[in-house]
């Protein structure tokens, strides 16, 4: 019961929050505060609602916002299938070899501050003009995060489980997947999320910057919006960003965080 | 519960009115300029410009403090100039439409495409004109005829700048349609569409002055001739744009940026050496190569073409907005076609 009042009240709580942020919005748009030109820099949320559709049906140039979509999904997920599972692997790794965590520390220490984007130059050298280097880019963004996290998990792991795995006769591999994994689990979860996100605004960046024609992604759209002040379709798009963002975080990575970590009362 | 209930309306009601506050500060932010627009205020002008040196003349009209002195000559006040390096002709619309700014140097393509927008500004000036083209590794594409119909990649700036219009001119001026080749483009920066070229990672690049005589110097690789053709260095190609308050509040101050700019191509244009010494630390260039490269642009305050090319975006759907005469496009004071 308590639990159904504590949902009525952030089920409530939000959406009163985001009414407010809409009305907000709208006041701004419609007080002409910002100039005369308002409706153009600062488009109202009826002119975002009929740029939304617009984006969908009509699109840029004869292609529909779907097609920049599907794209950018493919290489968001090659690029966050691989990041997680070289970061489960990489991470693994410097549990079993002393001298292999270090250096794998050490690299992670360092890339994780790298922008992908300033990598641009180097990689499209590397791998050419071609979609994998934005898969690059992702999996850039999501394997320090993700490692990062699980190389604290491993680390954070009670001795007395590791030495109780061992005296089980666990080792390498066995150790990795009977100890350290379970005893990291909320950590790989936060990692899961700081990565999806950090790839998510990895790969928008990554094709504003560096956009092929031949295979659009919305990075690209919001571009070409931008560059012909279309800023009510702009500010649709974002808004496409922000809905696939939240349909990850809550229908996805949420139920993953529920039905493991919270489950297993590794987190409130 | 009403205790949780009451107290998450209060976080609520604290949030809002801080919005709000917000909220007054920037109405407040924005009404600055209008109020230093009367008469009694000091004079203020925020210039926008970009990078390269196609915009030398303006390196020269700040140095030499050209538009403050014009503006003193005439009025005997004092102005103050904000000059701001941007590094995107959208960047510098978006600016002007929200009062921001008061001009804008930029590629004359964003710069119809602004006006098409109405964002609140004409173009006040003509500033330069460079060399384009489009350079190859591929000893099979001589023609634009050889890249019809191909999977090669393009590297270009951006799809809409001046240089996907050009691509889009040299495509129509050989009989195709300007879209053709847009799903081969792939949008780079010039630095970043050299290297990609040079690697061999793409097979055209479609750039300007001086990444053009940069890629003429590499002898792997040869020229798409039609593209030059399309555009040639006489035509405008960095313009400058007013914003109408300005030009309708403050014709004083107008006058003296135009008068500043005129000046400062003047001098640009009978002292290279000087002007090439000045702009080479801005550009990475060294004073010999500046010099060569600068004397290879046009500079004047004479649009030229620009009309055709707002005619030909709008007839082949760069832009939604048709012009039906040159003077919908520029204050009265420009001259040129």
């Amino acid at each position: 019961m308590k639990d159904k009042k504590k949902k009525a009240v952030s089920v409530i709580a939000r959406s009163i929050y985001v009414i407010a942020l809409l009305v907000i919005w709208e006041c701004v748009a419609r007080s002409g505060i910002l100039g005369p030109r308002s409706s153009l820099i600062f488009p109202s949320l009826e002119q975002i609602g009929e740029a939304f559709i617009k984006n969908f049906v009509k699109g840029y140039a004869g292609t529909s916002l779907w097609i920049y979509i599907a794209n950018s999904m493919k290489l968001l997920l090659t690029g966050l299938f691989i990041g997680v599972v070289l970061a489960f692997i990489l991470s693994g790794l410097s549990m079993v070899s002393y001298v292999f965590f270090k250096i794998y520390d050490l690299t992670v220490s360092v890339f994780d501050l790298l922008p992908g984007i300033a990598l641009l130059p180097v990689v499209i050298i590397i791998f050419g003009v071609r979609e994998e280097v934005i898969v690059f880019l992702v999996v850039h963004a999501v394997l320090w995060p993700m490692s990062r996290n699980m190389l604290d998990g491993f680390n954070a792991t009670p001795r007395i489980y590791v030495e109780a795995g061992k005296n089980m006769g666990l080792k390498g591999a066995g150790l990795i997947f009977g100890v350290y994994l379970p005893a990291a689990a909320s950590y790989i979860v936060s990692g899961l999320k700081s990565g999806w996100a950090r790839a998510w605004r990895g790969l928008i960046s990554a094709e504003m910057i560096f956009g092929i024609a031949s295979s659009p992604g919305i990075g690209l759209f919001i571009n070409q919006m931008r560059t012909n002040m279309n800023n009510a379709e702009m500010y649709a798009t974002l808004l496409v960003i922000i809905i696939i963002g939240v349909i990850v975080q809550y229908g996805i990575l949420r139920p993953i965080e529920i039905n493991t970590v919270r489950k297993w009362g590794m987190t409130k | 519960m009403k205790k949780n209930l009451l107290k998450t309306i209060i976080t609520f009601g604290t949030a809002l009115s801080l919005c709000a506050c917000t909220g007054n500060t920037g109405a407040g932010t924005t009404d600055v300029p209008a109020a230093q627009s009367g008469s009694s205020s000091p004079a203020e002008i925020n210039i926008a410009y970009q990078y390269g040196l196609a915009y030398a003349p303006l390196i020269v009209c700040k140095e030499k403090g050209l538009i403050e002195e014009a503006y003193k000559a005439a009025t005997g006040s004092e102005v103050t100039v904000t000059w701001t390096q941007m590094s995107s002709g959208a960047d510098i619309n978006t600016g002007i439409a929200a009062g921001s700014l008061d001009v804008g140097f930029m590629g004359v393509a964003p710069a119809i495409s602004g006006v098409a927008k109405n964002v609140g500004y004409r173009i006040f000036t003509n500033l330069s004109g460079q060399e384009h083209g489009m350079m190859t590794s591929s000893a099979d594409i001589n023609s634009i005829a050889d890249l019809a119909g191909s999977n090669e990649q393009i590297a270009l700036v951006n799809i809409g700048s001046i240089q996907h219009i050009i691509l889009g001119k040299a495509l129509a001026d050989n009989g195709y349609d300007a879209h053709l080749l847009d799903a081969n483009i792939v949008a780079m920066k010039h630095p970043d569409g050299m290297a990609a070229l040079e690697s061999g990672n793409v097979s055209c690049h479609l750039t300007s002055s001086p990444y053009i005589f940069k890629e003429h110097e590499n002898t792997a690789l040869h020229e798409i001739k039609e593209v030059n053709a399309a555009w040639p260095v006489e035509n405008s190609f960095i313009v400058g744009v007013a914003s109408t308050d300005l030009h309708d509040s403050q014709p004083e101050l107008y006058k003296a940026l135009c008068s500043g700019i005129s000046s400062s191509i003047d001098f640009l244009n009978s002292n290279f050496d000087e002007v090439a010494a000045m702009t080479s630390e801005y550009d990475g260039n060294t004073p010999e190569a500046e010099l060569e490269y600068l004397k290879k642009g046009v500079y004047t305050v004479d649009t030229k073409e620009i009309f055709t090319l707002a005619t030909f975006m709008s007839e082949n759907g760069f832009i939604e907005t048709s012009f039906s005469s040159y003077s919908d496009l520029v204050f009265d004071n420009v001259k040129g076609n």
